[in-house]
């Protein structure tokens, strides 16, 4: 009676689609910082959940990041590549949430 | 008397509906707080865009919808008769067991608080029988244990990666501020998982109410109509208690890190869709607390503060029963025939009221300030680097 089976095809599925979708934003990110374009985004009010950085850190930071573009040594070639990797990624990333949206409507699949 | 039946039925759905409403204006906070604060999007967007996509994500799936409608209280032959007033005080344990909790700051789950409500109702209405226990433990209450487990692991899993993923040794920035960005899809998802299986919950109940009076077929689905109404019932009061969010921003207390909130959220969301998707009713709020309390333990350096974990564990374990007993007591009253449903409703519409304006005579406090989500994050204590954050009040 109990459905089993349905706990572990929720682990699986759930972990699956966590895994993917968070992996291939890593990576986007990793390859955005590779080209030498680090986001800084920062958040200047409080809420739940939320770290506040403080004016000098926020400086500190966009310093940090203008600095590693600036000795990057990678070539530019290089750095398109990265450029291009990073949004592929992220491209993927949002394919794979509209997938896993297209699964679970039956609506869209007839079944 | 069709009066009465009448009567009764636009009663249990318009509370079935106010409960809806109240499930949104609850949980709007655990969606949208992130990406307001990121100054990613404005109040009002977000606030509005959780709404649209509570909206949307209630017409996505109604297998929740069918595992209360036609699961848990057996109907029809062999089994009971469900009356639209056993419903109606099954719902009014749930909504004066939510507001309570609400009140007093327990850590709690609306779903919980519908399931108990009614299976107290119909336990005292016509004994055990009444109950499958099977659907009840396979669809009920293994989700409830299992779901915040799942999610905490797969958010431990995913903070492990996305924080191995953008490592640095080299002490460049790693970036991982970008993840602020992908907080705005990933509260989104969240939002609109939400709509998939709250709502739906609703959607359950009402159509239980129409087949107790064979409006509808023991077998029949869930009417067009009655997702049309709850969708909007529940994305009006995301929309409605989003103002609160407003309201809370400058009172951050845990510490989450955008990468650790990305993962946490995507987790969230994916164990909910999938659970939808095979009907499982399980609460969002522990399903999101689960994912915030695996994450914590992803990040390097983080042990679990076991008093607050279990603190939280003891109210999700206390909410079935507790609204149980509620829903119990109401359904002894409804017994007492047109009456003892009008005793109910007032009883019930009371306590509302009373708890709504207690709660305005105080409104900043640490309990209604913080989402639940957010408090269960102080459940794992992370050891800091060097420096202490001060917390601007």
């Amino acid at each position: 009676m109990i459905d089993w089976m349905g706990f572990v095809i929720v682990l699986f599925a759930a972990l699956v689609g966590a895994v993917v979708v968070v992996g291939l934003y890593a990576f986007g990110l990793k390859m955005l910082v590779r080209a030498g374009r680090v986001p800084v985004v920062t958040p200047a009010t409080f809420t739940d959940a939320i770290t506040v950085l403080t004016p000098a850190e926020i400086k500190s930071a966009e310093k940090k990041a203008a600095k590693a573009a600036r000795k990057n040594p990678l070539s530019a070639g290089q750095k398109r590549v990265a450029l291009i990797a990073a949004y592929g990624s992220f491209v993927l990333c949002a394919a794979a949430v509209l997938f896993g949206i297209y699964l679970i409507v039956p609506a869209l699949h007839g079944g | 008397m069709p009066v009465d039946i009448t009567l009764i039925i636009v009663l249990v759905i318009a509370l079935a509906l106010f409960f809806d409403f109240t499930n949104g204006f609850h949980d709007t906070a655990n969606a949208m707080a992130t990406p307001i604060a990121t100054g990613a999007l404005k109040p009002k967007v977000a606030v509005g865009l959780a709404a649209i996509l509570n909206l949307v994500g209630a017409f996505l799936s109604t297998e929740v919808a069918k595992t209360i409608s036609g699961g848990i209280i057996r109907e029809g032959d062999g089994g009971v008769l469900i009356t639209p007033e056993l419903i109606f005080a099954g719902l009014i344990g749930a909504i004066v067991w939510n507001m309570l909790t609400w009140l007093l700051g327990l850590p709690s789950s609306s779903s919980h608080a519908l399931f108990g409500g009614l299976i107290g109702a119909a336990l005292v209405g016509f004994g055990t029988g009444a109950i499958d226990f099977g659907v009840l433990l396979s669809k009920v209450i293994l989700p409830a244990l299992l779901a915040p487990l799942t999610a905490g692991l797969i958010a431990f899993a995913a903070t492990k990666l996305a924080y191995g993923i953008t490592r640095r040794y080299d002490g460049k920035p790693d970036g991982r501020s970008g993840f602020r960005y992908g907080q705005i899809f990933s509260s989104s998802l969240v939002a609109l998982a939400h709509g998939t299986n709250d709502a739906q919950k609703t959607m359950g109940v009402i159509t239980l109410a129409l087949i107790s009076v064979n409006l509808l077929g023991p077998d029949d689905g869930v009417p067009f109509w009655v997702v049309v109404v709850c969708a909007l019932a529940i994305a009006l009061g995301t929309y409605v208690g989003g103002w609160r969010i407003i309201k809370t921003l400058g009172t951050g207390l845990t510490d989450v890190k955008p990468a650790q909130g990305f993962s946490a959220e995507t987790s969230t969301a994916a164990t909910i869709l999938a659970s939808s998707h095979l009907g499982f009713a399980l609460s969002t709020t522990q399903v999101a607390s689960g994912s915030v309390i695996g994450s914590g333990l992803g990040r390097r350096g983080s042990t679990v503060r076991w008093g607050t974990a279990g603190r939280i564990a003891i109210g999700w374990l206390l909410t079935l029963p507790a609204a149980g007993i509620v829903g119990a007591l109401a359904a002894l009253v409804a017994h007492l025939g047109t009456w003892g449903v009008i005793i109910d409703a007032v009883v019930g519409v009371g306590t509302i009221v009373f708890i709504f304006l207690w709660s305005r005579r105080d409104q900043i406090g640490h309990h209604n300030v913080v989402s639940e989500v957010a408090a269960s994050g102080e459940a794992v204590a992370i050891a800091r680097k060097s420096k202490k954050k001060k917390v601007a009040k």
